[in-house]
């Protein structure tokens, strides 16, 4: 009796499992049957003299747009390619990167996260064509900026075009109402900063008469911190002594001003006592929810938190305020983000010869041009947008299908040497945004070790890193004391770090 | 030419005896299929292990190193660190979660009302189903220091807080409590099943013996489960090094990665998000070699100590 009523829910469990497999797999095969109708629909009548290219670039979304969406039709049509694109959900791009270069099957253009250790070995293979002798052809790609494609090389080759971003993304993202009901100013020093947060977690900020409210929100993502210690002078990634020679940023004096910093912050309890194990995906919701008072992010996230604000009390009208940052002992500084998004590289697996290359960078080339960029960032006239009074206007925000046909697409953009794709007319909060960032370009500081390449890092840096970056956070909560910090400077150095800094030092030199 | 004509009948006896029972062979062959297909023949990757493997240059191509990547890697002072992690964290869940659906199932065993313990059979085995996303999602939001329910409750009885998400002595019962919470109900599926396999009779006449519950316990049910607990014990041994990569890399930070780095992760950093391959398959296929000793050994034990064990 028992053995046939556990036999019996076995089997229900394994139809139930059986049930999900089947459903799961059948919608899949579908929607892929869909695709490869219209694909040929669309390409074989057409243009037969049409070059195929694949394409690796992340998505966002887990609906990216298929072959069947009219934009990427009109995209093909206007390159006059027969593209394909494969996406890689951003939230295990590297995996994914990782092991598309191991499968050594790479498409024509792939999608390079950073120069990660795998990506310059495989470049050290031959796998990649280097793009610096022909940029010069072509009239988009030549007028590239020379910064970024210095940042972006490889020792100053270049075996991928940049996907260009603005070069001082970082600020502060503030709850304006707070400081208002406190009538306090925007802070202007870091100690104005300290006592903002200060009256930010102990006089009730939000008026409602608890104590339910701290100042500053930080996750697991450590990139606050980074950008932090730079207004007290610590250098980026790497500082410059008086005889010209390069170290690491945490050997720099000003590191441990900004360490008890951050260790008072915690201690006072102005910073969340769980950031070291809060998920970054939920980095914002205690400031719209109206827990925390302060953010340093990018500035653009200052605009998404105001919407959603608004979205929960429409009363507060201008919840939110930006700045690029506080003055520290040594002016203002901020920490600069790299420019570029990635690159786009060229594949000598899927790309023979020099012909195939040239028709590829000239797609490439034309992906920069208005039309394409609107097409990739827009959509089409009249089905995704309008322009009303001269003012652009999207069609696509309420209609998920709509959306659905273009939304990823801009992956493929590089914007060399400009975006040119049309923006909404901007809010008071967004138009900040964009103006603190060309401001930031002033203030930010620059890594001088940024085009290097180091074996010793390729190979270790991960740990290496690790180690650095857990002190800190151990130091911050009190977990390790100064002799503690010391211990892992120590660990550092013995675990690859002195053959590091003699490495970046000596590729410096090679390129003074 | 003897021995020929004495062989040949038997010979062909052995091909009849296939020949009849062929249908049973064909329904073998899927399996083995699979098995020569996914299992066998990608062990040719472990060949990159000794190479200074690169995807461009391929299998063949590339250059071979002997056992430097081993070298390095047993020289290396991560190689202790890692050691003593995954050892640690294996003997605990040897220790505190592998009985654990022993337990429940003699539990279950012993509930008498038939839809009862059905409906608790199938509550227990829902937690299996759940992905390890969802289970750091949720320890989160119970455990965190900011609000979370645990804390909230120890605030209000002790006085203090545990930060149970970021505490390095927290890390190891905290996974293993986890595991425990997830993977329990569903043990007991084969434990159950060897259980409804007990004869009734050998109950009927310990009671007539006069044997109350645990007597019953102790003399009919554990016996009959003996055979059982040690095959699964063999093969737990076999993955003793498997602690499990979704799941530590999930609840790891870096507070607490002094004791949470293991091998898994080890491999996933060094080998997916660093490239390194060939290093990454010599440190798998240290685990690899470890399993197989630890299997091998424990089934000789098994044998010496009169059970069945598994070869």
């Amino acid at each position: 009796m028992m053995k046939a009523s556990k036999l019996r829910l076995l089997l229900l469990a394994i139809f139930a499992f059986g049930l999900l497999f089947i459903t799961a797999c059948s919608s899949d095969s579908e929607e892929s049957s869909t695709n490869s109708n219209s694909n040929s629909d669309s390409s074989d009548e057409e243009n037969e003299d049409r070059m195929a290219i694949d394409v690796f670039v992340p998505t966002f979304t887990t609906e990216p747009p298929t072959d069947s969406s009219p934009v990427w039709q009109a995209l093909e049509d206007y390159t006059n390619t027969d593209l394909t694109i494969e996406w890689a959900p951003n939230s295990n791009l590297e995996d994914k990167f990782n092991i598309t270069l191991s499968s050594g099957d790479l498409p024509h253009v792939m999608y390079v996260p950073g120069k990660s250790p795998s990506f310059i070995s495989a470049v050290e293979d031959g796998a990649f064509w280097e793009l610096g002798p022909y940029l010069d052809d072509y009239p988009n790609l030549s007028q590239a900026n020379e910064i970024i494609l210095n940042n972006s090389s490889i020792n100053g080759k270049i075996f991928g075009i940049y996907r260009s971003r603005d070069l001082g993304r970082n600020g502060v993202i503030i709850r304006k109402d707070w400081l208002e009901n406190l009538g306090l100013e925007e802070p202007k020093t870091i100690d104005d900063f300290y006592n903002m947060l200060k009256a930010f977690t102990e006089e009730d900020p939000d008026g409602n008469g608890q104590d339910d409210t701290y100042g500053l929100v930080v996750s697991k993502y450590e990139g606050p911190w980074d950008v932090m210690q730079t207004w007290f002078g610590v250098p980026n990634k790497w500082g410059i002594d008086d005889d010209g020679n390069l170290y690491p940023w945490f050997l720099d004096d000003n590191y441990k001003d900004a360490l008890d910093f951050f260790k008072k912050l915690y201690d006072e309890g102005l910073v969340n006592e769980d950031f070291a194990v809060m998920d970054p995906a939920q980095w914002s919701d205690p400031v719209v929810a109206g827990e925390a008072g302060v953010q340093v992010n990018v500035l653009d996230e200052g605009h998404r938190i105001q919407e959603k604000i608004i979205d929960a009390e429409p009363e507060n009208e201008d919840p939110i305020t930006v700045i690029k940052a506080v003055e520290g002992p040594f002016g203002m500084k901020n920490l600069p983000t790299s420019g570029y998004s990635g690159m786009l590289s060229i594949s000598t697996t899927a790309v023979k010869d020099e012909e195939e290359l040239k028709k590829v960078l000239s797609f490439l080339d034309k992906m920069n041009d208005e039309e394409a960029q609107i097409l990739a960032e827009n959509g089409i006239e009249g089905r995704h947008f309008e322009i009303e009074d001269g003012e652009y206007v999207s069609l696509v925000k309420d209609d998920a299908g709509l959306l659905a046909e273009m939304d990823g697409l801009n992956q493929l953009l590089m914007y060399i040497p400009e975006p040119l794709s049309l923006t909404p007319d901007t809010s008071e909060l967004r138009q900040l945004e964009e103006d603190l960032k060309l401001e930031n370009e002033d203030i930010v500081v620059a890594n001088p070790a940024e085009p290097y390449i180091s074996d010793v890092y390729a190979k270790k840096g991960q740990q290496m890193d690790n180690i650095i970056l857990d002190a800190r956070i151990q130091y911050i909560v009190g977990q390790i004391d100064e002799s503690g910090l010391e211990e892992a400077v120590e660990l550092w150095r013995s675990s690859g770090g002195d053959d590091y800094i003699e490495e970046i030092n000596q590729l410096h030199k090679e390129a003074q | 030419m003897d021995s020929v004509v004495v062989k040949q009948p038997r010979k062909k006896s052995k091909w009849a005896k296939m020949g009849k029972e062929k249908w049973l062979y064909l329904m073998v062959l899927p399996g083995l299929i699979y098995f020569i297909v996914f299992k066998y023949f990608p062990m040719w990757g472990v060949l990159i292990a000794f190479q200074d493997y690169s995807p461009f240059r391929g299998l063949l191509g590339s250059n071979w190193v002997g056992f430097e990547h081993f070298q390095y890697f047993f020289s290396n002072p991560d190689f202790l660190r890692l050691l003593r992690n995954t050892f640690i964290l294996a003997l605990y869940d040897l220790v505190f979660f592998f009985p654990a659906p022993i337990i429940l199932a003699l539990l279950l065993n012993e509930i008498r009302i038939s839809f009862y313990k059905r409906a608790i059979q199938t509550f227990v085995y829902v937690p299996h189903f759940m992905s390890w996303v969802i289970i750091a999602s949720i320890s989160y939001v119970f455990l965190t220091t900011s609000g979370g329910v645990v804390n909230e409750l120890l605030e209000g009885l002790l006085g203090e807080k545990i930060n149970f998400l970021s505490s390095p002595d927290w890390f190891r019962p905290m996974i293993i409590g986890q595991i425990i919470w997830k993977e329990t109900g569903w043990g007991t599926v084969i434990f159950l099943a060897a259980l409804a396999s007990v004869d009734q009779e050998q109950y009927e006449a310990a009671i007539v013996d006069g044997a109350g519950r645990f007597r019953r316990l102790w003399h009919v049910t554990l016996p009959a489960l003996r055979s059982t607990i040690v095959i699964l014990l063999i093969l737990r041994l076999g993955n003793f090094l498997d602690t499990g990569f979704q799941q530590i890399y999930l609840m790891s930070n870096s507070l607490n990665r002094s004791v949470a780095d293991v091998f898994d992760t080890y491999v996933y950093f060094v080998g997916i998000t660093e490239g390194a391959f060939s290093y990454s398959t010599a440190v798998g296929l240290f685990k690899s070699v470890v399993g197989i000793v630890l299997i091998v050994g424990a089934d000789r034990l098994a044998k010496k100590l009169g059970q069945g064990g598994l070869f």
